[in-house]
């Protein structure tokens, strides 16, 4: 193989460039119900989470490689948590989101300050910007049963998903379990942020999860095909900037997601009359 | 129809004319109670629609109109009481039901086509393909209330009028025996509004078909109401014929909800068809 090809020789960029196309992808495929419900801040918050769950394991001394186990559940349970507050029908989204989001990367920053100075050192700037290059094989593994699972629970709850994301009450009339399909999306969100904050880091993921689908959503006309649009835009656009990143020798997480941000320019110049 | 002068819990005193008890009833509410923490929203509400009944529901804000359809349509769960819908407790028959929201609770930036909506009706869940049978379904109900042509277009560039022609297309596609409108004319123009009380007013002539109204719209009561109860703090307060209720200083008080100036003195005067 050589060309402009040549650099899914290096191991290290082929693990980057399946990571990126399998976390852009999920990230695009749950988008599409997290910006149609109006809820395009939740990635942003559930990041800010994380990073709550990540100071978390630093203080019990897990190792950053294995961070997302104690990342995971945190953030899962600030989704749910979001949820239950949604649920309620006390307060907005965004405000819900706000608070949770708020009150765990303060908690993250205190966790930080706690933690004994003979722990394993952390660079800040790797969690808030992502490593996408430093992606391990055991990271692969991670991120690919993230992706068969969540994959599968949408495909099997797609239908549901769409009808109570369109009118919850009217999907519930024909007996859709709306509550928890609710739930399901949120902590499947969870899931899928911690996994592709590894690879874009905190401050960029959110970006991840709705330009692709506010992308998709100009141009398609029906759910189905937006979905499907967006989560082409999410594996297109990661690879095509991780290469355009490779070449240009600059930070790889921003060039992807300033490349799905052209794509997005380009469909609003293009979007359906 | 027979004249029955109410007795029963939860039913008003006073001369009113009740359906014939002898009719199929199509939905019977018992001495229903709804409580939230701190506050009691239906308080004791009792009446019942026969087969083929319009029925329009009045009263002012805070009456409790929008709680009793949440809780028959199961989505509040009843504190006591009993609802049943063709004679089966109300959870069990809700395929029975249709069901017309107010237009402000669905997404209407959702990226799909009316036909998409009248099927996901038919099928409990959203399509993704649609069969030919389906499509056959979807354009036979879309005539019966004059939308076929609106079978293809997009529910974003709905007029507000063509949206309550479709979601009544989608409430009637599985030939329920009751469909309830939740105020389906609020925010609609004057000449949509007017299009959809032509509609109503067919089914209001349906022998078959039950409907539930809710409306401050005392056009809508004047033009498709074969009976009107009137809620006022929880609990039914009149439930009669149009002609016994117009009449009553309390059911003047829609016009008022409405913003209208006119009080309804009776259905041959001029009634305001603004809401």
């Amino acid at each position: 193989m050589d060309g402009w090809l040549e650099p899914l020789l290096v191991p290290f960029m082929m693990r980057a460039m399946i990571a990126g196309a399998v976390v852009g992808g999920l990230c695009a495929m749950i988008g599409v119900f997290v910006v149609q419900r109006g809820l395009s801040f939740i990635g942003d918050g559930l990041a800010h989470a994380a990073f709550g769950g990540i100071a978390l394991g630093l203080l019990l001394g897990v190792s950053l490689e294995r961070m997302t186990w104690v990342a995971l559940p945190f953030t899962v349970l600030i989704a749910l948590g979001i949820g239950y507050v949604l649920r309620r029908g006390s307060l907005r989204g965004d405000v819900a989101t706000g608070v949770f989001s708020a009150v765990s990367f303060a908690l993250g920053v205190l966790l930080l300050g706690l933690r004994s100075t003979d722990g394993p050192q952390v660079n800040v700037e790797t969690v808030l910007f992502g490593s996408i290059l430093a992606i391990s094989p055991d990271d692969l593994i991670t991120v690919s049963v993230v992706g068969v699972v969540t994959t599968l629970l949408m495909a099997f709850t797609w239908t549901k998903l769409a009808y109570a994301t369109f009118d919850p009450e009217l999907a519930a009339l024909s007996g859709v379990k709306v509550a928890a399909l609710d739930y399901m999306l949120l902590a499947l969100t969870a899931v899928v942020i911690v996994v592709a904050v590894k690879t874009v880091g905190i401050a960029l993921v959110s970006s991840f999860v709705v330009i692709p689908a506010a992308t998709a959503k100009m141009v398609g006309r029906s759910i189905g095909r937006v979905a499907l649009l967006a989560v082409a835009i999410g594996v297109v656009g990661s690879s095509i900037g991780l290469m355009l990143s490779y070449y240009a020798d600059v930070a790889s997480g921003a060039t992807i997601i300033l490349t799905l941000g052209g794509m997005f320019g380009l469909a609003l110049l293009f979007k359906k009359k | 129809m027979s004249a029955v002068h109410a007795e029963a819990d939860g039913i008003p005193q006073g001369h009113f004319t009740l359906p014939d008890p002898s009719l199929t009833r199509v939905l019977e509410v018992e001495n229903l109670i709804v409580d939230v923490p701190g506050r009691r929203l239906l308080d004791g509400i009792s009446f019942w629609v026969p087969k083929g009944e319009f029925v329009c529901l009045c009263g002012p804000n805070g009456a409790g109109k929008s709680t009793f359809l949440k809780t028959v349509l199961g989505l509040m769960p009843p504190t006591s009481g009993s609802i049943r819908i063709l004679g089966k407790p109300a959870q069990k028959a809700l395929r029975d039901v249709g069901y017309v929201p107010q237009r402000k609770t669905s997404d209407m930036t959702f990226p799909a086509r009316s036909i998409d909506l009248i099927v996901a009706s038919m099928r409990g869940s959203w399509p993704l393909r649609i069969r030919e049978e389906e499509r056959a379904r979807a354009i036979e109900i879309l005539r019966h209330v004059g939308g076929e042509k609106l079978l293809e277009k997009e529910i974003a560039r709905l007029s507000g009028g063509e949206t309550q022609r479709v979601f009544l297309a989608r409430a009637l596609v599985n030939k329920p025996s009751l469909v309830i409108l939740d105020e389906p004319t609020a925010g609609v123009d004057v000449k949509g509004r007017a299009e959809f009380l032509d509609l109503l007013a067919e089914i209001s002539a349906s022998d078959e078909l039950a409907a539930i109204l809710v409306t401050h719209n005392l056009a809508a009561v004047a033009r498709c109401a074969e009976r009107v109860v009137y809620l006022d703090a929880g609990r039914v307060s009149a439930w009669g014929l149009p002609g016994e209720l117009l009449g009553q200083a309390s059911l003047s008080a829609i016009s008022a909800v409405a913003g209208g100036d006119h009080a309804a003195h009776s259905h041959h005067h001029k009634l305001p068809d603004e809401e």
